[in-house]
């Protein structure tokens, strides 16, 4: 199995990566959305939504809708760059080594 | 994807592409299944409004029945509110984005000339409604790229005049059934594609 030590370790993460998949076709998501459509548990996408966020990959209001507390994700035009480079060179790995 | 103490492993090239497309293809079936809800409950309510109204005017020959339309928006508007209320909030994407925008402005035509034939009852209304409507279901289904959508919305608008121009009185309200009908069909059109 080759791995990509080479390649933006911010998103080469399974956990990352999906949420920033999310986040590339949307206007915004909100936590439970992701939580949903990625299976992760509470904890670790808040660990990994705050790695995100510290990277400028995307941006994270906190808020209330009613007495329940809502987040809301959205992508950064960083995030947008990272992730279509990120996606490029994937490609670019996949086609060299065939 | 699994859920699993691994979600933060490293992965190869292939697996982060499946990845990435899975939770793409995931995200935008989501998406339009939440669309379709909309296009069913709208879909129903023109059929269920039609036929009702169609009675009441047929039994007491009263035009005035004409303005329970006006309760079609205002009863709309709040279930497709109670409609993204339940459950998980689902996202907009560029697609169901264009397709709301597309049906907000038919309920602003709709309203505003219904509003106007109230002063001045153009014999035309039916066919001035119909024509946008089939136009916006077609419109809907060159977004989806779904070709019964787009020939349904043909037939709705174009054939939905026609037969508006031959028949007259509140024969013509059941060309709007056939409307909600077509709309709620197009609706588990979109649910079963993106099932």
């Amino acid at each position: 199995m080759t791995m990509f030590p080479k390649l933006d370790p911010i998103l080469h993460s399974e956990l990352r990566l999906a949420v920033m998949s999310i986040l590339i076709g949307v206007d915004e998501a909100d936590f439970t959305y992701l939580k949903k459509q990625t299976g992760a548990t509470s904890g670790n996408l808040s660990v990994q939504i705050d790695k995100l966020m510290a990277a400028g990959y995307i941006t994270v209001e906190k808020g209330f809708k009613g007495k329940v507390p809502h987040t809301t994700c959205k992508i950064t035009t960083t995030g947008q760059d990272a992730f279509n480079k990120y996606v490029e060179s994937l490609k670019e790995y996949l086609s060299a080594s065939k | 994807m699994e859920k699993s103490n691994e979600q933060n492993k490293e992965m190869t090239a292939q697996e982060s592409l499946d990845l990435i497309s899975e939770m793409l293809n995931n995200n935008r079936r989501c998406i339009l299944q939440n669309s379709a809800k909309h296009f069913i409950l709208w879909g129903a309510l023109l059929l269920v409004f039609s036929i009702v109204i169609y009675e009441l005017l047929h039994v007491t020959r009263d035009l005035r029945w004409n303005l329970l339309w006006f309760a079609m928006p205002l009863l709309g508007f709040p279930l497709a509110r109670l409609l993204g209320k339940n459950g998980t909030a689902v996202p907009q994407n560029v697609i169901s984005s264009q397709l709301h925008y597309i049906w907000l402005a038919y309920c602003a035509f709709a309203v505003v000339i219904s509003i106007v034939a109230m002063f001045e009852m153009p014999s035309c209304i039916t066919l001035l409604l119909v024509a946008l409507l089939g136009f916006a279901e077609c419109s809907s289904g060159l977004l989806l790229k779904n070709w019964p959508i787009i020939i349904g919305g043909f037939i709705l608008g174009v054939g939905g005049a026609v037969v508006a121009m031959l028949v007259r009185s509140e024969v013509q309200l059941l060309v709007f059934a056939a409307g909600g009908l077509i709309l709620a069909a197009t609706g588990l059109i979109v649910k079963r594609q993106y099932q």
